[in-house]
């Protein structure tokens, strides 16, 4: 039975009663505590939530103080994904055998995690968690790099990004690799439902973050987390970068339906140039550095071949 | 602010949190939310819930700002763009209306002021010591969008 | 409703099918497991019973040993009976979880089939891997035999699980020489065993939604010194508890654990410390030199190693005049952890016996009565000159020329 509550506009989102808390330590302007409360005001379901080591958990469960309002776990870095995994098989053999508190109590498992500790240290365990087929929703906190510890790569740092590992240099642009693609390897998994979404988009993100919690199964989504520290922008400007990141398509917010049916859910008016994205942040600014131009031509045009493939496969339906 | 709760007696600094001895600390280094929970609280208003002291909401991150954001309840429109967009709880909203600011939760990071959309804006930083009042009574006026100037 | 299996009063077991229906007889919640030789058969005995209907809870087969320890912590901090097992490489990659297990006091049942540690990569018994775990935080136990891995299995439940206690659990058991030997076991019935370890007690559950709690919270260094101290404290409170229901466990059974066991210590005056399976070789050896030689030996083992049984293990050994620490793993540069923390105990006797460390049976080595005998008659040589005859530290049944460190 379906416990989505409808949301019709940002009036009606506004009567939600905030189960994340204030006084936590994130910086100021972090997208993560936008996301984290999006989130947890798209449902009046009981959560219970599992967190990787990471900005977000490190900010909120500081002794002797919590930020959640809702059970909530932490154990290491890598296995948000296998806590979540273990509570929600307790969840399943206590129902079986009837001694629940509260049976009838409707619950979501959320296990949350940076990428970090999603695309590189914790990847296996929330791999296996998804092969399992455990009834979660898995959220991926992506701000491009190891920002807890000072701004180091991951997997998911993006081509060109200053990072304090791959720092750009006198010989060196900054990352060489390229970023994996989460969503398509999550998907891949067979999950009935994975997204990437965006917290100024709040509406698509509401909606994604409800399906994801109603779709029984394990749900995987990455969400785009402007970080004013390492990102290097103005803490203020955290929704602005955000729109420009979702306008030049640097993250195209979508949806795969079991696999099959991918939907586009943001289509910008004017897609501006990635240019303009990458301006606008410190750890970029190298790229405009006539030696370094190329770089941004070779990001402009795997953003153009990735949204012609996402518009593709969207009319195809495969 | 009509968020407070009476649970909590003094919001207090981070920074001023007592130090407990090894017998006060909680075993296994438990933290609870609440003293006491009769719902879900989902359908509880925060001035509704009996927050426990290890509450992060207990405490105060005021001492954080160097900048604050004055709201003004005569321009805003009640979009909630501030609501969901503050990521500090520090908005509050009841019943689709505007309340004002939780300054015991509010960082003065500044997101809220850039995502309102009335002109002149309803929300405005001014330095953390500036007297609320006065703040209101310095309001600009309605900027006026120049030829080929974008919103 | 899981289905019960009728038991006869003798079955022949070997010490992982007897670990495997201990864990069904308790009626685990959640078992987060992955298979590792020689601890596997555990998790598959386990699967079957899951699979032919003898197991309500949930077994979860996860994809790693750390992964399998992670969903035991997730599962125990969501609210039930948790359990799990594993060996060698598998424990020390879940080593980190072990401690964050103990940390946040969730009770965990962990049935550890000891195996050495590689490089090289071996697969035999060894005590490599029960010596990483030591410092885990974690109620430590040890048996020599199928019977004692089985009893200890259900203890560990109802020790753990105490709210007084609110600690996880390992029971340890040599790999191949227990887990693959076919024993004769006394088993309790289906509802002896469940009623002794008891309906499960939930306390501080992420799954009681009137109380929301947060678990694995950091602490810095204003406060990290009082929590650890405290979770010491617990475990060294934990004795009144384990002695306990090692009452109520002879009571029901007639078999009783101590937490220190001695053979033959009433007048020995040399002994020998050790674990696991040595155990009863030696006990074999101390009754046939006494009667053949004379020598008045004993043998003294560590039932309980964590919380350490300081007092017992000093009791015992008192007036002693010579004891050998045997320690089953690598030293790598030191003495064995035998040889360290008996001595430190002893050292608060007025007269302290000499004190040899021997490092024997790496990798499954074959440790024979023969070599037992030769260690008695050295003993009894020490005691008499009341000296040691050579170094502290002796490699038993090592080819080669003879290693020998410390003096």
């Amino acid at each position: 039975m379906s416990t989505i509550k409808k949301i019709k506009n940002l009036k009606e989102f506004s009567t939600a009663n905030d189960r994340f808390e204030g006084a936590h330590l994130l910086c100021p302007g972090c997208a993560h505590s936008i996301i984290v409360r999006e989130l947890m005001n798209c449902t009046d379901d009981n959560l219970v939530i599992a967190s990787n080591t990471g900005c977000l958990e490190v900010s909120t469960a500081v002794y002797p103080y919590t930020s959640w309002d809702t059970s909530w776990i932490h154990i290491g870095f890598e296995n948000a994904a296998t806590a979540a995994s273990g509570a929600e098989a307790m969840y399943k053999a206590r129902k079986k055998k009837g001694t629940l508190k509260d049976p009838d109590a409707p619950v979501k498992f959320v296990a949350f995690g940076g990428d970090g500790s999603t695309f590189d240290i914790g990847f296996q365990w929330m791999s296996g968690a998804f092969e399992r087929g455990h009834d979660f929703t898995y959220i991926c906190l992506d701000n491009e790099n190891y920002a807890n510890t000072g701004g180091q790569r991951s997997s998911s740092t993006p081509v060109g990004a200053s990072t304090s590992t791959a720092p750009a240099g006198r010989i060196s642009y900054g990352k060489k690799q390229k970023k994996k693609d989460i969503v398509a390897i999550m998907a891949a998994h067979g999950a009935p439902y994975v997204a990437q979404l965006a917290p100024n988009k709040w509406k698509s993100m509401v909606k994604g973050f409800q399906k994801a919690l109603d779709t029984e199964g394990p749900c995987f989504i990455n969400t785009v987390s402007a970080c004013t520290t390492e990102w290097k922008f103005d803490p203020k400007d955290t929704i602005s970068i955000t729109d420009l990141a979702t306008d030049s398509l640097m993250f195209p917010v979508y949806e795969i339906i079991n696999g099959t049916e991918l939907n586009i859910l943001y289509r910008p008016k004017n897609i501006i140039p990635v240019e303009e994205y990458l301006a606008a942040q410190g750890r970029y600014k190298h790229l405009f550095k006539p030696e370094n131009r190329h770089v941004i031509d070779a990001i402009q045009k795997d953003i153009d071949e990735k949204w012609e493939y996402l518009q593709r496969r969207e009319e195809a339906k495969v | 602010m009509v968020n407070e709760s009476k649970s909590v007696k003094e919001f207090i600094s981070l920074e001023k949190t007592e130090l407990l001895d090894w017998d006060e600390v909680n075993q296994g280094v438990l933290l609870e939310s609440f003293n006491s929970l009769n719902q879900n609280p989902a359908f509880l208003k925060q001035e509704e819930r009996d927050y426990a002291q290890t509450n992060s909401y207990a405490a105060s991150v005021a001492d954080w700002r160097a900048v604050k954001p004055v709201y003004n309840r005569d321009i805003c429109i009640d979009c909630q763009n501030c609501w969901v967009f503050c990521p500090d709880t520090s908005i509050v909203s009841r019943d689709k209306v505007m309340i004002g600011i939780d300054y015991h939760h509010c960082k003065g990071c500044g997101v809220c002021v850039e995502v309102c959309p009335t002109n002149p804006k309803s929300l405005l930083m001014f330095v953390e010591r500036e007297d609320v009042d006065e703040a209101l009574s310095k309001w600009p006026e309605k900027k006026k969008k120049s030829k080929g100037e974008e919103k | 409703m899981a289905e019960k299996i009728d038991l006869p009063e003798v079955v022949v077991w070997d010490g992982n099918f007897a670990a495997a229906n201990a864990l069904r007889q308790a009626q685990v919640d959640v078992v987060s497991a992955y298979p590792i030789t020689p601890s596997t058969p555990i998790v598959e005995g386990y699967g079957k019973f899951v699979s032919d209907g003898y197991v309500d809870g949930e077994f979860v087969m996860v994809e790693s040993e750390h992964a399998a320890m992670s969903g035991c912590v997730g599962a125990s901090a969501a609210g039930g009976r948790v359990a799990t097992a594993t060996s060698s490489q598998g424990f020390a990659l879940m080593v980190e979880v072990l401690y964050q297990a103990s940390g946040m006091r969730l009770p965990i049942v962990l049935c550890v089939v000891n195996r050495a540690l590689a490089s090289p990569l071996n697969v035999r018994g060894d005590h490599g891997d029960m010596y990483l775990g030591r410092d885990s935080g974690w109620i430590q136990f040890d048996a020599y035999n199928a019977q004692e891995a089985y009893d200890l299995t259900l203890c560990a439940f109802k020790i753990g699980e105490d709210h007084s206690v609110r600690l996880p659990v390992m029971v340890h058991q040599d790999g191949f020489i227990t887990s693959h030997t076919a024993q004769n076991v006394y088993p309790l019935s289906d509802d002896d065993a469940y009623g002794f370890v008891g309906k499960f007690k939930e306390m501080d559950e992420m799954l009681d939604f009137t109380r929301p709690v947060t678990y694995g919270a950091q602490t810095e260094e204003d406060w990290h010194y009082e929590h650890k101290a405290k979770q010491h404290k617990a475990l060294i409170d934990s004795r009144s508890v384990i002695d306990k229901v090692f009452e109520e466990f002879e009571k029901k059974t007639g078999r009783k654990y101590n937490r220190v066991e001695s053979y033959m210590m009433d007048d020995a005056e040399v002994a020998i410390v050790a674990l696991g399976t040595t155990v009863e070789t030696a006990r074999l050896v101390a009754k046939q030199i006494r009667e053949e030689k004379g020598i008045k030996a004993g043998v003294v083992s560590p039932r309980v190693f964590r919380p350490f049984p300081f007092d017992d293990i000093r009791d015992a050994l008192k007036n002693t005049k010579a004891v050998a620490c045997f320690d089953r793993s690598s030293p790598g540069g030191a003495l064995g952890m035998l040889y360290n923390e008996v001595s430190g105990a002893l050292m608060t006797l007025d007269k302290m016996p000499i004190m040899t460390n021997y490092i024997y049976g790496l990798g499954g080595r074959d440790l024979t009565t023969q070599s037992i005998t030769e260690v008695y008659e050295e003993l009894a040589k020490n005691a008499k000159d009341g000296k040691r005859s050579g170094k502290v530290q002796q490699f038993l049944s090592l080819r080669g020329p003879k290693m020998e460190y410390f003096e």
